[in-house]
Parts: structure tokens; C-alpha cells; sequence
């Protein structure tokens, strides 16, 4: 039975712990596309260096609340996180693995506010972290954790069974100044009373471009050329948040958690149907594998994996009809013990000298504003080729185009399960 | 009445001396039987439970003895629960066709060898079954060594055929994963033959194939039996070898399960697969069992 959970737990790859996985292979890849900024965050004292430099360049307020603040940190901090996460230097980073005292971000937070964090890499997928917590929170009782990042879906679900602390926004100044406006104003919570994004992420096409050459095909520039491609030399995902999404945008119908009905998600249903008919798999990060084996030729994929795998076959595209964009939110459960440092984290990875320092590592898109000059002057060096800039910092007209169809009514959400289970075979 | 006083107290220190006598078997069974019932009475009862139960994840589940789930979980997949059955039986015939002969060579044949041939059997398996089952993405991947070759080299199989993401795919990686589940009690039980048996036959004038059809092959019945259970039951459960090389027409019962627990966070509908899926196992065994005939087995 225990054999049988690990393997449970092995098999399900998330995106995030993909980048994990593979980090082995695609570290070289890593360091060569951006050694500029992996020289930055091997030693602490050179990106502290580099980010005291740059904090002239930020115009956000201070880091740290008052000095008068009656509040008092306390602690331990912990922070439930996804692997692969946050910023690390030395072994840890060599490891892809958080340790204690590995994370600049982390240390200089528990310098200044003399307090210790428990950060730990315990969230591989929404649902099975769900799964743990869920049994306190439903009797009322603390988790054990004072933060915890969840996808948009799942905090909206956390919000809707009124399960988070609310954030006081007056600990938050930074979270309030500088974060995206893109990622303001989600229905789910259009104050931010109980979230602040971690990292975002868009979902968009990629394809092998040896592969389709040989094959005589074109590249795909929209999602319907997904549909013309061969069936069994194209993935889509297993999260069918995106796969829906994005076919729902092919449809020319709304991906939009308010206007999107189970007529649309039918519609879907049936337009997909016929590939899998003819041999569509539905993957995680393991597109990655298949392209390099040859296996498939284009996918429905997530920007972050392209971004950090550096493979010259391999490209993203914004498709012409738009792409999905999601956030992994920071989160304060419902009886966190220390919810005022909680709050002063979140502050803290919003000061976008320290956002940046998370970002240049991380390679997501990071949700605070003014990150990308200071990453931009982290790797002044040798830059990020212009290629892959857009899926660190999309640009407005792909922002334009972004669609978030992550916090869904309970039926849709459902409805969307049931047709993608059937899709897959399971 | 001298007699009667160290009779009166000698009597319950005999009583005492029984007491423990009779317990000592059921104190050297208790670490098997908390096992038992930690591991296997006391979560089957729960998944019973559970599989009786209405709710969702967010506001708990209630015993409510609602068939719902059973109703659903039989009429939804029959066609997974016929992949799982048809692909594990496959998977166990070839995992025997493999491995007799190997099994058979290493008990007769192998001569010192033998225990390095055993561990050769085994070596593979010091590697997770997660990276093994990965390789076999490499292995039969479209440009892989083998298609490459019957592709580029021999032009046997047309530019775009691939194994990957078909029922061969997952058979095979079944297949594989199980075989030393199936050689080594296939060993254990040729190797116990005593090899004059098979010389009397032969004296009585039995040919190479009579002898083995006669002697061999039935003395060797307890380790076919115990080596297809081991494969059948674990590969009939199994999920991986579906995930990783299969496609969504090659899903099996364990795939379903996996994705009610995990994906949609149906706990009842997961839990009644389980049971059906336990007790379907427990009737196949003992039809099987009865049909290879029991009697020869414990012997």
C-alpha cells in the first residue's frame, strides 16, 4: 500500500515539480541561458550587492512596515511552498532542493525581522495538499501553517468555504503599491482581501520544430492548428482548466468563468472527442520528454517549462486566439498561529528588489510591478535572449490577450472534471 | 489434609503455566495479525465506509449507505475494467512464456552461476519502477533504438508509426515490470525438483517432452501459481504503465481510481472501484486456484 502511495505521488508531476525533475538535465541549459544571474544568486552577498543596487531603480515604498508598529513578529514561520520555488544559492541549488539557510530571500527576511522560517516544499498539486489540510479546517482548527501558495482555483475554493485569514492591507503596503494590474480584480477576490500571487504563468502552444520540418508541416501560430496536426504526435494537458480553456478560446466561445456555460464546455467536449479517436494523449510537464523523444510535435504548454528548459528545438507561442494565464496565490489559512509575519512576508516578496531576486530564479512571471529592469540589470551580463523575455514579461498586447479560467461555480467545475475524465479515459 | 495446604497453591501457578502455553502461538502471530489488521482489515472497512458514503470533499463525507457509487462505478468503465483484465492477463502469459524458460535455465542449467544469474533477474529493480517504466518511453519512442532501426534501417514500419500510446505499449511495460515476480517463485519451485525424478522418467522410457510434460511442469505448478498471482493481482491495480505509455483509449481500473481520488476528489466513487476491484480479484484467484487444482499446491 505504501509502495503504491509513493509511486501515487511520483507519477503525479506537476508543472512546477517537473522543473524539479528535470532540473538535472536541464540545469546546464539553466546556467548557460542565464549564468549572469545564476553567478548573481550562487552567493548571497553579490545579489544582496546587486539588489542594494538596484533598489534606487525601484520606486516602491519601503520593505519594512514602521518601526512604531505595535505588531511584533513571531514565529516560526511556516510556509508551505511548491518545489523548486523560491531563489536558492550554493548546494540547495545545485540540489534543487530548499534547505535551511539556502534561500537569500528567506535569510534576509529572518534578519530583519529577527524570526524564523519553516519553509518547506510540501505542495506537489492542489488537490492532494487540499487533502491534508482539509480535515482541520473543516472542524475548525489550525493547520499548522501560517502560508500556503495554492493555484487560483483552489483559493478560490478556499474562499468560498471561508477558510483564509483576511489580509490586513495595512501590513501589506508593498503587496498594495506594486502588484500587476493584469492580476487585480479577479472575481474570486477582487480586493486581494485574502490573496496576493506568488507567480503566474501563461498556457500557450509549444512545438519541436525539427519535428514538423521533417514532417513537412507548418508551425503552429493558433490553437486550431493543433486540431490539423497529426492526433498522435500532439499532447494536451491533464489540467483541464487549460486544455478547456484554451479549446474554448479556438471555439471563439468565452473562457471566462462567468460567461462560460456547460453548453461551451460540451462544445469542447465534442471538438476534442475525435482527436482522441485518433490517438491526442493528454500529459503534464512530460511533453517535455516527448518532444525530446520525438514523440510529439506540438502541445498545449505552460511558458515557465519553455522558459527554464532551453532546448533550441523547442518553441513557444502566443497563439493568435490568446492564451491562459493562472497565478499560484500566497494564502493564509484559516488559524495560522502567526498571521501578522505572514502578512510581512508577503510584504517582503513584493519589494521588487526581493520579487526579482525570486524571479530571476524561479523564471515565472513574477506578479510585482518594476521587477523586470532589476532582473534585466541582474543579468547585464549575458541578457535573456529577446525569444524568451516575453514569457517572463508578456507584453501588453499578450497581456491583452490573457485569459484566467481558473475559479469556477461548483457545477461548471463539475461539468468541466466529468467531460475532461471522459476525455482522458479515466 | 498436609497435602491439600501446597496443592491449593500450587494450583493456579499450573493454571498460569497453561495460560501461557496455550497463548504463546497467538503472541508470536500478534505482529502479523496488528499488520493485518492495521494495513488491510481496518482501511478495507474504511474504503467499505467510505464507498457507502455521500458528500463531497469540502463538507465531509456521511455514512449514508447509498449505493450511488457502486452504480456508477459498474456501469461508467466497463471498458477499463476490461483493459485492466485483458492487459494483466496478457501481461501474466507472457511474463510466463519469458520467464519459465529463464527460471528453468538458472535452477538446471546454472551450475555456480546460479546466484549471479538470480541477482542479474533482480538487479534492474534496485532502480525505482517509476524511472524503469520512464526508460520504456525512451525504449519505444518513436526515434527510439528500435523503431529508429525498423524505420531507417531496415524500412519495415512506415515514418510515422509508433509504439507509444498503444495497448502493445502498456502490455509490454507490464510485462516487464512483473517478470521477476514470476521467475522467482517459478525458480524456487524447479529448483526444489529433484533432478533423479526426471531421470526415472526417462528410464520408464519417457521422451525429453513426456518427462517435462509429466514431471517437471507439474511438480512446478506451486510456482506458476504463485508467480502468476503475484503479476496478475499487482497488474490488474496498476496504473502507471497505463499513464506513462499508454493513451486515453488504453486507461485502466487503476487510472479511473486514481483520477476519482485524486483529480476529482470523489472519494466514494474511488472506494467502491477499489472494493469491486478487490473482490473481482479474489473470485478470478479462486477460480483459478480451483481449476490448477488447490491440493497441488500446498503440496
Amino acid at each position: 500500500m505504501s509502495d503504491g502511495d509513493a509511486r501515487m505521488t511520483d507519477v503525479l508531476i506537476s508543472r512546477r515539480h517537473f522543473i524539479h525533475g528535470t532540473a538535472a538535465a536541464g540545469v546546464a541549459v539553466f546556467l548557460a541561458a542565464c549564468s549572469g544571474g545564476a553567478s548573481a544568486t550562487s552567493t548571497p552577498g553579490a545579489s544582496a550587492a546587486a539588489s542594494a543596487a538596484a533598489a534606487s531603480a525601484g520606486a516602491s515604498p519601503s520593505p519594512s512596515p514602521a518601526p512604531a508598529t505595535p505588531k511584533v513578529a513571531s514565529g516560526p514561520l511556516k510556509w508551505a511552498n511548491w518545489p523548486a520555488y523560491i531563489d536558492l544559492t550554493g548546494q540547495a541549488a545545485a540540489n534543487q532542493k530548499y534547505a535551511a539557510g539556502s534561500s537569500p530571500t528567506i535569510v534576509d527576511f529572518e534578519k530583519q525581522y529577527n524570526v524564523k522560517v519553516d519553509y518547506e516544499e510540501k505542495i506537489e498539486e492542489n488537490n492532494s495538499f487540499f487533502a491534508t489540510i482539509q480535515p482541520q479546517l473543516v472542524t475548525g482548527l489550525p493547520t499548522g501553517w501560517d502560508l500556503i501558495v495554492m493555484t487560483d482555483w483552489m483559493a478560490g475554493r478556499l474562499i468560498s468555504l471561508n477558510w483564509l485569514e483576511k489580509i490586513d492591507q495595512e501590513n501589506v503596503p508593498n503587496c498594495v503599491a506594486n502588484i500587476r494590474d493584469a492580476l487585480k480584480s479577479y472575481p474570486w477576490d477582487p480586493n486581494n482581501d485574502y490573496h496576493y500571487p506568488w507567480q503566474s504563468g501563461m498556457t500557450g502552444i509549444g512545438y519541436d520544430s525539427t519535428s514538423l520540418k521533417n514532417a513537412k508541416l507548418p508551425a503552429p501560430t493558433k490553437i486550431a492548428d493543433l486540431w490539423t496536426l497529426p492526433s498522435d504526435k500532439v499532447t494536451f494537458l491533464t489540467e483541464a482548466r487549460d486544455t478547456f480553456g484554451l479549446a474554448l478560446l479556438k471555439l471563439g466561445r468565452p473562457a471566462d468563468p462567468t460567461t462560460t456555460t456547460s453548453d461551451d464546455l460540451q462544445a469542447v467536449h465534442d471538438d476534442i472527442a475525435p482527436l482522441v479517436a485518433k490517438g491526442l494523449r493528454f500529459t503534464g510537464n512530460e511533453y517535455l520528454q516527448d518532444f525530446a523523444s520525438k514523440k510529439t510535435w506540438a502541445a498545449m504548454v505552460w511558458s515557465g517549462d519553455l522558459a527554464n528548459s532551453g532546448s533550441a528545438d523547442q518553441h513557444f507561442v502566443f497563439p493568435e486566439e490568446g492564451t491562459m494565464v493562472w497565478s499560484d496565490n500566497m494564502l493564509i489559512p484559516k488559524g495560522a498561529a502567526n498571521k501578522y509575519t505572514a502578512e510581512l512576508m508577503m510584504n517582503w516578496v513584493y519589494d521588487p528588489k526581493v520579487a526579482a531576486q525570486i524571479a530571476n530564479y524561479v523564471y515565472y512571471v513574477s506578479p510585482v510591478k518594476g521587477v523586470e529592469a532589476i532582473v534585466k540589470q541582474l543579468n547585464a551580463s549575458s541578457p535573456i535572449p529577446a525569444e524568451k523575455l516575453p514569457l517572463l514579461f508578456p507584453t501588453t498586447d499578450i497581456v491583452a490577450k490573457q485569459h484566467n479560467f481558473e475559479s469556477l461555480a461548483a457545477d461548471l467545475e463539475k461539468s468541466l472534471n466529468s467531460l475532461y475524465t471522459d476525455l482522458s479515459g479515466a | 489434609m498436609t497435602a491439600g495446604a501446597p496443592a491449593m497453591g500450587r494450583r493456579p501457578t499450573i493454571h498460569w503455566r497453561h495460560l501461557i502455553g496455550v497463548s504463546i502461538p497467538y503472541l508470536l502471530l500478534a505482529p502479523g495479525l496488528i499488520w493485518l489488521f492495521v494495513f488491510f482489515i481496518y482501511p478495507s472497512i474504511e474504503m467499505l465506509r467510505i464507498s457507502l458514503s455521500s458528500g463531497s470533499l469540502d463538507t465531509g463525507y456521511s455514512l449514508t449507505f447509498s449505493s450511488d457509487a457502486y452504480v456508477t462505478a459498474l456501469q461508467k468503465f466497463p471498458h477499463q475494467f476490461g483493459n485492466s483484465i485483458l492487459y494483466s492477463a496478457l501481461a501474466t502469459t507472457f511474463t510466463f512464456l519469458i520467464g519459465f524458460p529463464v527460471a528453468y535455465t538458472v535452477a538446471f542449467r546454472g551450475g555456480r552461476y546460479k546466484n549471479l544469474l538470480l541477482f542479474l533477474v533482480i538487479a534492474p529493480f534496485f532502480t525505482s519502477f517509476l524511472i524503469r517504466t520512464i526508460s520504456w518511453k525512451v525504449l519505444l519512442g518513436d526515434e527510439g533504438p528500435l523503431l529508429a532501426f525498423l524505420k531507417h534501417v531496415v524500412h519495415l514500419v512506415p515514418d510515422g508509426f509508433s509504439i507509444l500510446g498503444s495497448p502493445v505499449a502498456v502490455v509490454a511495460g507490464l510485462t516487464y515490470n512483473f517478470l521477476p515476480f514470476m521467475i522467482l517463485p517459478l525458480y524456487v519451485a524447479l529448483e526444489k525438483i529433484d533432478p533423479r525424478l526426471i531421470e526415472a522418467s526417462q528410464d520408464l522410457y519417457a521422451t525429453n517432452w513426456g518427462a517435462f510434460r509429466r514431471v517437471t511442469l507439474p511438480l512446478a505448478l506451486p510456482g506458476v501459481f504463485a508467480g502468476s498471482m503475484l503479476t496478475f493481482i499487482p497488474a490488474m491495480g496498476d496504473y502507471v504503465n497505463a499513464t506513462l505509455l499508454g493513451n486515453p483509449q488504453t486507461q485502466m481500473i487503476g487510472n479511473v481510481i486514481q483520477s476519482r481520488f485524486l483529480v476529482l476528489n470523489d472519494y466514494p466513487v474511488a472506494a467502491a472501484l477499489s472494493f469491486i476491484l478487490m473482490v473481482g480479484i479474489l473470485v478470478l484467484v479462486v477460480v483459478y486456484a480451483r481449476a490448477l487444482g488447490t491440493e497441488q499446491l500446498t503440496g
